[in-house]
């Protein structure tokens, strides 16, 4: 698994895949959909999906995949190397979030929420691996939001597709296993040789695992907080965690498109005299915010 | 921002000497007065595009352009060492740097030919232009 292309920027997001065996563009497929790092507040979010020929089940469970969650950090790689070593009819892809695009994502004027973002993540894997050649028939998929509006979401997407969106997926499916175990090593990869951009001088690099409850994390987040910039891109501002601690320690931003904090007007306030009866500058100027500076 | 009556005193002796600085002009308040580790945190995560610069502040996707101060003029970043006490006193302006171009942030779209601060600075060329003494050929 080469990390290489998204950390060259990892502030965007960056599609990666094993090749595609042959046997998989042969014979009809199932395909596995999980994610890695939805939770945390740190580093990307990762989706993968894993595919193999309908055929070759049974030599895939031989491999013995089970839910990435359930596995220590040695245990997924070593599983990871497994699947790379079934290379002839296992294949796999991979897109990496960042945390950078999440924050901006879920902070923009059209809000783009994470169940969406990961939707829209997931038809664009399917989609990526069907036009590489696989012949999907059968997806499964462990479920984001809830899970029957999630699979319609897909079945309106792949009509010519057998979906089936489950909560739990990823421990019932051993091809939702193997989607969960490149999922996690990703993510694990990624955050472990972070680079970051931003020269946070004398921090020290133990954030822990990026969940809002490890004390590393927590002792991280307290620590490389600046008060005007905040956090560096490693960090999901868009989580309630950062936000928390950014309104009580970092100082007050408004953006332009930030609604306004002024209560209602007074309905007497609409006939009261206008306050200035100077002559207002023409409109050219206005427009160009342009004024006649007199004080300071 | 009072109209006060009291003399302003620009203090631009050291115009040559001033450092350049680098400025850039974001699409937010920041309710902050005093230095920020723009060079440690902002700069290095800027991204060039093909078409446009970008960044992000505060967990918001910013597109910015570079901006250059028109010909013939300079930017200054004027500082005011000491308040004064009273509405009257006479108030010194020290020139801290000096600046010609500047980059210009937008929320999510890079700055246009329609955004306030590019059409102000067309304004010195049009002063030019209305300002100038029109020859008899002209008339």
């Amino acid at each position: 698994m080469e990390l290489a292309e998204f950390e060259r920027d990892n502030a965007g997001s960056c599609r990666l895949g094993s090749p595609v065996p042959e046997l998989c563009r042969a014979g009809p497929c199932c395909l596995g959909i999980d994610e890695a790092g939805r939770g945390p507040v740190l580093g990307p979010m990762v989706y993968g999906v894993c595919y193999c020929p309908l055929a070759k089940q049974e030599e895939l469970g031989a491999l013995k995949m089970a839910d990435s969650k359930t596995l220590t950090e040695a245990e997924r790689e070593q599983l990871f190397g497994t699947l790379d070593g079934a290379r002839d009819f296992v294949g796999w892809a991979l897109h990496i979030l960042s945390p950078n695009l999440i924050s901006t994502s879920m902070q923009q004027r059209a809000k783009y929420n994470l169940n969406a973002l990961s939707h829209d993540t997931a038809i664009g894997l399917i989609q990526h691996v069907l036009d590489a050649g696989v012949q999907v028939a059968e997806v499964f998929v462990d479920t984001v939001g809830p899970a029957e509006k999630y699979q319609e979401k897909l079945k309106r997407h792949f009509p010519e597709l057998e979906v089936t969106v489950r909560p739990k997926a990823d421990s019932l499916f051993p091809i939702v296993s193997a989607a969960s175990i490149c999922a996690k090593v990703a993510r694990d990869r990624a955050v472990k040789n972070w680079t970051f951009p931003e020269d946070l001088g004398d921090v020290r690099m133990e954030y822990g695992s990026g969940y809002p409850n490890d004390p590393k994390t927590k002792e991280w987040l307290a620590q490389c907080l600046d008060p005007v910039f905040g956090y560096p891109q490693f960090v999901r501002f868009s989580w309630s965690t950062a936000q928390t601690i950014l309104e009580s320690k970092a100082v007050p931003v408004r953006c332009e498109d930030d609604p306004a904090q002024k209560g209602t007007r007074s309905v007497l306030s609409f006939f009261a005299r206008k306050e200035s009866s100077k002559r207002q500058p023409h409109r050219f100027f206005h427009e160009r915010k342009l004024e006649t500076v007199t004080g300071l | 921002m009072s109209e006060s009556s009291s003399p302003i005193r620009l203090d631009l002796s050291s115009l040559r000497e001033a450092p350049q600085d680098v400025l850039h002009l974001l699409p937010c308040e920041v309710e902050h007065n005093g230095s920020a580790p723009v060079a440690r945190y902002f700069t290095p995560a800027i991204r060039q595009g093909s078409q446009e610069k970008s960044v992000s502040f505060r967990g918001r996707s910013l597109k910015g352009q570079e901006v250059i101060v028109p010909q013939g003029y300079v930017g200054l970043v004027l500082k005011e060492d000491q308040r004064p006490c009273t509405e009257e006193e006479e108030r010194t302006v020290r020139l801290k740097s000096t600046f010609g171009t500047l980059t210009v942030w937008n929320l999510e779209r890079a700055p246009s030919a329609d955004d306030g601060l590019l059409l102000a600075l067309s304004w010195p060329g049009i002063a030019e232009a209305i300002h100038a003494p029109v020859s008899r050929k002209e008339q």
